[in-house]
């Protein structure tokens, strides 16, 4: 029987007739059904343009107020809810890298739709890459072809964004310089994709940094909003 | 990082920054073990494929104990042996003044002796049998040697009840409470009471170590707890298990006189265990989703309210709390109800609220089902026969009613939509130890009060 990897408790999922009589092997959900229930998805449809969060489509407050990059659309899958806290946390605080794998359908599927000519990772610097031993938006985009088109600057890092305030947040000086050369995104479709989207400042420094290496649109992609 | 707090401790050697005069002593572990399909973690001892936990970066991570901090295959576990740095005291330290009955002393005094020897043990003594202070006298022994005692429990709720317990009763003996949301850091002293789960952090320490309430959940269904216990103790150290319903495995290695025991089978006021009555329902949620409790449920209830009596009420799962609160409220919308379970914030308030008889009823889950004691109360579960109760469960729940000396009796009424073999298991294991109980003469009220 398989436990879930949040909550530890076994799933109690019964197989169906189909899976039972068609002999091939079953996929067991890495998350239990509980689990699974409480995750809040975001529809397409009905998110804020800007920023993807659950919103009118029309742009929310937040995204009335941004001014660059212009144009930048971000599509978050699911609200950053007690679920995926506790989610992220096991993931990436604690470390536990088998959860890379919870979303990697869904998000390879979400991935697609855009039908972008580079995937870059938000990336994350040295010092926690050898402390964490991964990258977790690499570790979510693992099934997809990404390019490591993005680098930290050393100087940057003194403390995580998630240990700051939003003002803090918002003031926060460009972390990132290309790690590829600048013609390598000249018109391009380029997707950059990183976990959570809380004030916008971090992917929409990554996109300003794209688009003034030639890049003709950048869209973002977060695992959640919030 | 000063020295004492790696006595008998075994930390992660990248979370430290260490000055130490005595490099010669240190010890290094590799953190894991690798072969060619498995890595095995030094400090929990589970085993995983390498291919499930595998990083990036090529190292291996250990997926069961990474909330004490992860273990990685590039670390290294660093300890110092325990040196047992403690102050002798030429008197006892017990200053506990409470008398053990003939039965208690005689299963103290075996535990003295186990203490001294050094060997591994389990006290199986019934619910509210007087457990913890059948440890003082042996424990103050030890105490008064110098030497590391450890009292763990698989459960918070055990181990904040015992702490004021211990520091009462050895009040001059330097005390730590170690768990998983504590603010007070760590500290080196030769009284520690801690979660089982926080024994993974201790290397050789503790000359005595006793695990109370050894059955309960996760210790049970954890081996890389047991692998922790023994660990955590020094080779030649004691272990004692205390429980009132001990595990199969244990009631084997017992058989194959693999473990010794001590056994006492009556309280120590000298009244027998109340003794579950069982009554058939019919589908009970049912009848909630309708806001009625079952009539056999309205029965009873009516006989403790007319009684005045404060009552427990034990439901399988979260869910049930709220159906069961809303139809006693509606059937008796006077009562004083609460619910309770382990997610929820206001659990030690309500818990406190309770024993002070601000509230009439209490609903919960199994989280209370042992570990607590409320003075004069009555039991009831509803829906006994889910999986969730097993025999253990049970037998906890009904040790809930007349632990009180004061209050000795109480009711203890389960109800199911059939019989299992938990239930019969458990009304077995009660009559069984009260008919026991009886031929030893150890209940019959002759006992002080």
């Amino acid at each position: 029987m398989a436990e879930c990897l949040l909550c530890h408790r076994n799933s109690q999922e019964q197989l169906t007739l189909w899976q039972l009589l068609n002999f091939q092997p079953v996929e067991h959900s890495l998350l239990c059904r509980a689990c699974l229930d409480s995750l809040e998805a975001i529809s397409p449809e009905q998110a804020c343009a800007g920023c993807g969060r659950a919103w009118s489509d029309q742009l929310c407050t937040d995204c009335v107020q941004w001014r660059e990059p212009s144009n930048f659309k971000n599509r978050a899958m699911f609200q950053y809810n007690d679920l995926l806290k506790q989610y992220m946390s096991q993931y990436k605080f604690y470390g536990d890298y088998r959860l890379r794998k919870v979303f990697q359908t869904k998000i390879v599927h979400e991935v697609n739709q855009f039908k972008a000519d580079l995937v870059v990772p938000i990336p994350i610097d040295a010092a926690t890459q050898q402390r964490r031993g991964f990258n977790q938006v690499a570790g979510l985009l693992e099934p997809v072809k990404t390019v490591e088109g993005l680098m930290t600057l050393e100087s940057d890092k003194q403390q995580p964004q998630s240990a700051k305030n939003r003002q803090e947040r918002l003031k926060s000086k460009q972390p990132f310089k290309l790690n590829l050369k600048a013609e390598k995104f000249n018109k391009k479709r380029v997707l950059i994709v990183d976990d959570i989207y809380t004030t916008g400042r971090t992917i929409r420094h990554a996109a300003t940094l794209l688009l003034d290496a030639g890049a003709s649109e950048v869209m973002g992609l977060t695992l959640a909003h919030g | 990082m000063k020295e004492k707090q790696l006595f008998g401790r075994q930390v992660l050697a990248d979370t430290m920054s260490v000055e130490i005069n005595q490099q010669s002593r240190l010890i290094r572990r590799p953190a894991m073990i690798e072969t060619s399909q498995w890595v095995i973690c030094q400090r929990c001892s589970q085993k995983t494929t390498k291919q499930e936990v595998r990083l990036p970066s090529s190292h291996y991570y250990c997926p069961h104990c990474f909330q004490l901090g992860r273990v990685t295959s590039n670390l290294w576990l660093w300890s110092l042996p325990e040196p047992n740095q403690f102050v002798q005291c030429a008197a006892s330290p017990l200053t506990w003044t409470g008398e053990l009955t003939p039965a208690q002393d005689a299963c103290s005094r075996q535990i003295s002796d186990i203490f001294t020897a050094g060997k591994t043990h389990l006290l199986w003594a019934v619910t509210g049998a007087g457990k913890t202070e059948m440890l003082f006298h042996g424990i103050a022994e030890a105490l008064m040697k110098g030497l590391r005692v450890g009292i763990a429990s698989p459960r918070i709720d055990v181990c904040l009840e015992l702490a004021p317990r211990f520091q009462a009763a050895f009040s001059g003996i330097s005390q730590i409470v170690l768990y998983g949301e504590m603010e007070r850091p760590y500290d080196y002293c030769q009284l520690t009471i801690c979660t089982t789960h926080q024994l993974l952090r201790f290397y050789h320490a503790f000359d005595v170590l006793v695990i109370d309430e050894v059955d309960a959940f996760p210790f049970a269904a954890d081996p890389g707890l047991n692998y922790a216990a023994e660990q955590a103790k020094k080779e030649s150290g004691a272990l004692l298990y205390l429980t009132a319903t001990p595990s199969k495995e244990l009631q084997r290695q017992e058989r194959q006189k693999k473990l010794s025991v001590s056994y006492l089978p009556a309280r120590y006021h000298g009244h027998p265990l109340p003794e579950i009555r069982l009554k058939l329902t019919s589908r009970w949620r049912q009848s909630l989703v309708k806001k009625r409790l079952p009539s056999p449920v309205k029965t009873i209830l009516r006989k403790i309210t007319s009684n005045q009596r404060h009552f427990l009420i034990f439901v399988p799962h979260v869910k049930d709390l709220e159906g069961v609160q809303s139809a006693l409220k509606y059937q008796f919308p006077d009562m004083k109800v609460a619910t309770v379970h382990a997610g929820d914030e206001n659990r030690h308030e309500k818990v406190q609220q309770m024993r002070n008889g601000e509230l009439d009823c209490l609903i919960t889950t199994t989280i209370l089902e042992r570990g607590v004691t409320f003075a004069n109360i009555d039991v009831i579960v509803l829906g006994a026969d889910d999986a969730v109760f097993s025999t253990a469960a049970l037998v906890q729940i009904a040790g809930r009613a007349g632990r009180k000396a004061a209050y000795p009796t109480g009711l203890v009424n389960f109800f199911a939509d059939r019989q299992t073999k938990a239930i019969k298991e458990a009304r077995c294991q009660i009559r069984f130890v009260n008919r026991k109980a009886q031929k030893e003469g150890l209940i019959g009220g002759h006992f002080r009060g």
